[in-house]
């Protein structure tokens, strides 16, 4: 039997409750391009971590305060591999229309991950789901302290959703000219024939903040920067930063009802000129 | 051989619709039997030979129809078994949902047809439009006709009415993906549990409070290392393990307008879903239980 929330938490190295997993649910669905996802509770909070090969690295951060109950052991570190495919369904079980309650628990290394989620509107159900846990893989270290960032948008989600979505979807590689000059923004794709480029100027409605103090051409694979789409999709607003080594760095900001955020981080690394 | 049938409500014409769209999800083909009092809409499994019908489905032709004749090849075979593709009989019902009427008889074109004629009020002018849908059908030879009688199925050990389909289905779907078979337990307390197990997780959604119809218990579980939870006592605890896959199908019918659904379970062997309308059709769906 499960222990009780309230009673003998500490014997957990992590417990949380809340009031609707939907949330949680859409915003892990955002970053669910792998199999597996390395589990991080923090004191601050939980953060679940996906990478696409070397290149691609999306976290969801579900700051603690969205939690109506956290509790993290702080002499432990709760860190653990998932099925994410799986914790996705499990939350999701009684359909997307519904809002259940959830609760988690996981007692100590190695053991599963518990949930108990019971809906809203019908009382007679609980689903409760054993998830198995494995030592997770080191992440990858992208962030470079000795770089310096050479450029900083803020846009709105859903626009910048509809930009991406008119991007050419058979072309490989997406150049991205960042200029203090007008037109400030100009992204460019190349397909079989065609060069198409779409300009955005910071005096455009999409962009709440532009800031770059020199010219600079990034390239990336089209395919990694679509892998954001889903995470546009359900979030408000995304801050764009490169940094010289031309990383780049997706923050997308999900805003709830209860005005709780939920975020959501993109990591990409850029293609070299070959 | 002769058949023709009219009917006249909406309501009973939209519930007809309604049925035949639900067994034309479950199954490609299946048989329609035809008998003074009852039309049968039967599904044997596919590619599987003779076996015994997994959907059985029964509507009194009273509650339906306005007219009803039927004339069999002689006095000691009274009743028409059809085959049909399911389809083709849905695609063409579809309009009946804002018909007028609809006529139904046997007919010999370049072959036998089940021939539909739906009276259609239009919309602008005071004329109606009559269209005409010929279904075409294999009449079944007689000595063929032992494969499709009402599966015999042993005394189940459990019935347990069922909570709402449509939630149920969302539930077994989200099931489905994870694993292809799923465990059902009920038990005499009226709880009734869907389980699944793989290496990456186990689930379990636990329904209680339902209502039970009938329990021939206890249950013997000597055989098996069934785990229970603490303070049941599995006597009184049955379960079945079935494909995920056709449970979910059967789910579907939850667009017929029901009374109520019956799970009936024969302990480890087989699983009955049983949907029963207030003009009393009856569809029952066999699901045979998976031992390792």
């Amino acid at each position: 039997m499960k222990a009780r929330m309230d009673d003998g938490t500490s014997q957990y190295y992590f417990t949380a409750s809340m009031d609707s997993g939907k949330t949680l649910c859409s915003l892990l669905k955002a970053i669910q391009f792998q199999e597996s996802a390395v589990f991080c509770a923090m004191q601050e909070g939980l953060k679940l971590t996906v990478e696409e090969g070397k290149c691609v690295q999306a976290s969801a951060y579900v700051p603690s305060d969205n939690f109506t109950e956290y509790h993290v052991r702080d002499d432990v570190d709760v860190i653990f591999k998932i099925s994410i495919a799986v914790l996705t369904e499990c939350l999701n079980i009684f359909g997307s229309a519904e809002e259940s309650s959830l609760k988690m628990y996981y007692r100590c290394e190695g053991s599963p991950l518990l949930l108990v989620l019971q809906p809203q509107s019908f009382s007679n159900v609980m689903t409760d789901c054993e998830i198995a846990t494995q030592t997770a893989d080191s992440l990858l270290e992208l962030r470079d302290e000795d770089t310096s960032e050479v450029a900083k948008l803020v846009l709105k989600a859903p626009a910048f959703l509809g930009l991406l979505a008119d991007l050419e979807k058979s072309c490989d590689v997406m150049e991205m000219h960042l200029s203090p000059e007008h037109p400030n923004v100009s992204i460019v794709t190349y397909g079989m024939q065609d060069r198409s480029c779409i300009d955005m100027p910071k005096s455009s409605d999409m962009v709440q903040s532009f800031s770059c103090e020199e010219a600079v051409t990034l390239k990336y694979q089209l395919q990694h920067i679509r892998l954001i789409m889903k995470a546009l999709a359900v979030s408000s607003k995304v801050v764009l930063r490169c940094s010289s080594n031309g990383l780049l760095l997706l923050q997308l900001k999900l805003e709830k009802e209860d005005q709780r955020q939920m975020f959501s981080e993109f990591y990409i690394v850029p293609l070299l000129d070959d | 051989m002769k058949f023709r049938a009219v009917m006249m409500d909406s309501s009973p014409m939209r519930e007809f619709a309604n049925i035949v769209s639900t067994i034309s999800k479950l199954s490609k083909e299946c048989i329609l039997r035809l008998s003074s009092d009852q039309l049968y809409f039967i599904v044997s499994e596919e590619n599987n030979g003779p076996a015994p019908p997994i959907l059985w489905c029964e509507v009194p032709q009273a509650l339906f129809f306005s007219e009803y004749q039927i004339v069999g090849v002689d006095d000691e075979h009274k009743d028409i078994y059809l085959g049909i593709i399911s389809a083709n009989l849905s695609k063409s019902l579809v309009t009946l949902k804002t018909a007028k009427s609809l006529k139904m008889k046997l007919t010999k074109k370049q072959c036998p047809c089940l021939t539909l004629e739906i009276d259609l009020p239009s919309i602008t002018m005071q004329q109606s439009r009559l269209v005409t849908h010929d279904v075409p059908v294999i009449v079944i030879p007689r000595k063929l006709w032992t494969e499709f009688h009402e599966p015999r199925v042993p005394r189940p050990d459990i019935s347990i009415e069922l909570p709402s389909l449509k939630q149920l289905r969302t539930t077994i779907d989200r099931m489905k993906t994870m694993s292809p078979e799923v465990v059902l337990r009920a038990s005499a307390e009226g709880r009734l549990t869907l389980q699944i197990k793989t290496d990456l997780a186990k689930v379990s959604t636990r329904f209680r409070d339902l209502r039970v119809e009938a329990f021939e218990g206890p249950i013997d579980h000597s055989d098996s290392e069934s785990e229970s939870q603490i303070n049941e006592d599995v006597s009184r605890v049955c379960y079945c393990r079935v494909d995920a896959k056709k449970f979910s199908m059967f789910l579907s019918a939850d667009n017929i307008s029901h009374n109520r659904t019956i799970c009936s379970i024969v302990h480890k062997k087989l699983v009955t879903l049983c949907l029963q309308t207030e003009e009393n059709v009856k569809l029952q769906c066999f699901i045979t239980g998976i031992v390792y």
